[in-house]
């Protein structure tokens, strides 16, 4: 057996779908892991996989070509979840390397995403449901803060890496702002300079002192928007049961209205 | 000077945000438009949810009257002339500044405004039109827009609106003219549809002339349209996101099956995008209206909404639902359950072979389970354990397929037996109106589902 140990990003796995095509060895002795293994096993080679950049657009590349952009879109957002393993589940990288292949082998995307019945395609499935379904509530759930220098800030702790959907919604919507969307959980932001496209950058630098000095005007608008927020409640079907089923508890931590309460 | 002004804008805000709540929509689905690389906004088909009231409705739109002023006296209403209440109007800038600041915060996905009748109801559709022109215009505002139509106002001023609005309602108020009559004087049903057919002709036109791809407006109301607001209809619809409405439930006697055959002519006839219900809450002490109650019947809407997804997206008529002698839903099931269990001789139906229309009719199936099946059955038979995969809730569905001619178990195709099975899973009545007061009633009343009686 050989076990391919790769980086937990999008490169880092296409990278080691890469390596495992271009390494000849037998499909079925083939697993790849996004994760240290805790555990080694005997008579399996573990070889770690260097993540390159030009190697994951070249598989980037192919999947696009080949199965279209719906098929490497579902790789690539499960590829952002933030489940690397479960205790019965199949390694992410691994079943992003299961999906490829079977869909190499039949020559169609789109049926080999639809063959659940496979448990790389499921999970893969899965994950990519997850990480879509958290940055749909993100796009929501997510409050910016105006700073004194005029930047809105936000941040957040998602299970998933979402900060690349978030970019890309904020971006298109608010061309016109210096924003700036911090995940707390991964160190990272995302960045949007007014007029510019936005990028990630990692947080080493981040003075997070001064994400606290607001500007002037905004105590203002969170009172406004929180005496709307409890003005609109029709007292007569009040339901917190409902209401934290529908705005999970770890979300509410990072959303204006339920920190005032 | 400064604080007063602020003030003074936090107090109309908790006081017109008051006067607004008890309307349904809060939708900001139907539109997809991107950026525009200047301004603010965007809309996505689905809709954003940014946040959840107490209550445990979803807030999407900033959703406020322009006043609750108002020189009606419709007796259901809160805001009706006769009740004493604080008054408050917004300036269009007011409102203004609040959807953009919230905007830009994401609080918000848009703007939701109606408004009490001012004067007349020409005068109160101009204050709309100009709100709307100044946060489209001056504004640079590209966000979800939902805007009341005023029922007797101009059909001039209400195709000025739907240019800058997304969507447009205009509300029924009640399900028949009857009580129309009785509770609103003010309004009727006639001037209450007009605008409705004119946004609904308004809405088919655009699509013909955005299907012919005219270069210029050739229809004379589009010319008027475009001399006035400046608007190119080239680049903007004609209320894209279509129309919704609402009537209130419960005020008056009519019957679930009255307001499902009103709701299903609503989207025959007037192609509506959403008919919405709301539960009547006494506001104004009327004693000649229902007396409030401890808890809203929040079941009866909740089965309506239920059988309201059935006609849009489930191929069914109210017909099949409902009759005159059995004219109210069963309090214990679902619509599609209750359907199905009349209807046993359709079933069990074989998922692998069965048409996409017909697996829709099966309970625990949904729309997007079922285009999940039919999809995923061209690469191979499926079974019980793929089909769990898919979504379906297989302790409906159960009773009412096989796969690869086996069912899941041996079970008795008998309308009894299923019933009791059925009542069995707790999600036939939703955990949270449950706890808001059903939970004393027996689930295995069977009596009162007449089974007993049928032997």
């Amino acid at each position: 057996m050989y076990t391919y140990i790769c980086e937990n990003s999008i490169d880092g796995i296409l990278t080691g779908v890469y390596d495992a095509y271009a390494d000849r060895y037998p499909r079925n002795e083939i697993h790849l892991q996004a994760h240290e293994p805790d555990n080694l096993s005997l008579f399996t080679q573990y070889l770690p996989v260097k993540a390159d950049h030009e190697k994951a657009v070249k598989v980037a590349r192919t999947l696009k070509s080949r199965f279209g952009q719906e098929f490497y879109e579902t790789i690539y957002q499960a590829a952002m979840s933030g489940e690397v393993k479960g205790k019965s589940t199949i390694d992410k990288a691994d079943a992003i390397y299961g999906t490829i292949s079977l869909a190499l082998a039949c020559g169609d995307g789109t049926k080999t995403l639809l063959s659940l019945g496979e448990p790389c395609v499921y999970r893969v499935f899965e994950l990519c449901r997850a990480t879509g379904k958290e940055a749909m509530h993100l796009l929501g759930f997510v409050r910016f803060q105006e700073l004194e220098n005029g930047i809105l800030f936000s941040s957040i702790h998602p299970k998933h890496h979402v900060l690349p959907i978030l970019g890309e919604h904020f971006s298109d919507r608010l061309p016109e702002e210096n924003f700036m969307i911090y995940d707390e959980t991964r160190q990272i932001a995302v960045l949007h300079p007014a007029h510019k496209s936005f990028f990630l950058a990692d947080t080493d630098n981040l003075d997070v002192a001064q994400t606290k000095h607001f500007s002037a005007e905004e105590a203002h608008f969170q009172s406004l928007w929180i005496t709307f927020f409890r003005n609109i409640t029709i007292e007569a079907r009040k339901n917190a049961g409902l209401q934290s089923q529908m705005i999970p508890k770890r979300f509410q931590r990072d959303v204006l209205e339920f920190q005032a309460s | 000077m400064e604080l007063c002004i602020q003030s003074d804008l936090m107090e109309k805000l908790a006081i017109l945000t008051d006067a607004a709540k008890y309307d349904v929509a809060c939708t900001s689905s139907g539109v997809d438009r991107a950026g525009r690389g200047h301004g603010m906004g965007n809309a996505l088909a689905p809709g954003i949810c940014h946040s959840f009231a107490g209550d445990g409705r979803c807030i999407s739109l900033l959703k406020i009257l322009m006043t609750n002023h108002c020189i009606y006296n419709c007796a259901y209403c809160q805001n009706n002339c006769n009740n004493d209440l604080p008054r408050a109007t917004f300036t269009p800038d007011e409102i203004c500044t609040l959807v953009t600041q919230f905007y830009r915060r994401n609080y918000i996905e848009g703007l939701f405004l109606s408004s009490g009748i001012v004067d007349s109801p020409d005068r109160t559709m101009e204050l709309l039109f100009q709100t709307l022109y100044l946060l489209r215009r001056r504004y640079d505002f590209n966000g979800y827009i939902h805007v009341k139509a005023i029922p007797g106002s101009s059909p001039q001023l209400l195709e000025y609106t739907g240019y800058l609005a997304d969507r447009m309602s205009i509300n029924l108020e009640l399900p028949t003219a009857e009580g129309l009559r009785t509770l609103a004087p003010c309004k009727n049903r006639k001037t209450i549809l007009r605008p409705m057919r004119q946004i609904q002709n308004g809405i088919q036109a655009g699509a013909l002339l955005e299907s012919h791809e005219l270069s210029a407006p050739s229809s004379h109301s589009l010319s008027a349209a475009v001399r006035f607001a400046g608007i190119d209809p080239r680049q903007k619809r004609f209320v894209p996101a279509g129309q919704s409405t609402q009537m209130i439930i419960g005020a008056t006697p009519e019957n679930d099956y009255q307001i499902m055959k009103v709701t299903e002519s609503l989207y025959d006839r007037f192609a509506l995008k959403r008919v919405f219900f709301s539960t009547f809450v006494n506001l104004t002490g009327d004693d000649t209206l229902p007396a409030p109650a401890a808890t809203p019947a929040l079941l009866r809407e909740h089965r309506l909404y239920q059988a309201d997804w059935l006609l849009r997206y489930y191929h069914f008529r109210a017909d099949e639902l409902l009759d005159e002698t059995r004219p109210d839903f069963n309090v214990y099931l679902d619509p599609k359950c209750d359907w199905a269990l009349r209807h046993l001789e359709l079933f069990p139906v074989e998922i692998n072979r069965a048409a996409y229309q017909t697996l829709l009719r099966v309970p625990g199936i949904g729309y997007l389970s079922a285009r999940r099946i039919v999809a995923a059955r061209r690469t191979g038979l499926l079974d019980f354990e793929d089909l769990k995969k898919i979504g379906v809730v297989l302790k409906r569905a159960l009773y009412f397929i096989t796969c690869k001619g086996r069912m899941m178990y041996p079970v008795r195709i008998e309308e009894d037996y299923i019933t009791r099975q059925l009542l069995t899973d707790k999600t036939q009545i939703p955990k949270e109106i449950r706890h808001a007061g059903y939970e004393q009633l027996s689930l295995f009343d069977t009596a009162f589902l007449g089974i007993n009686q049928a032997v």
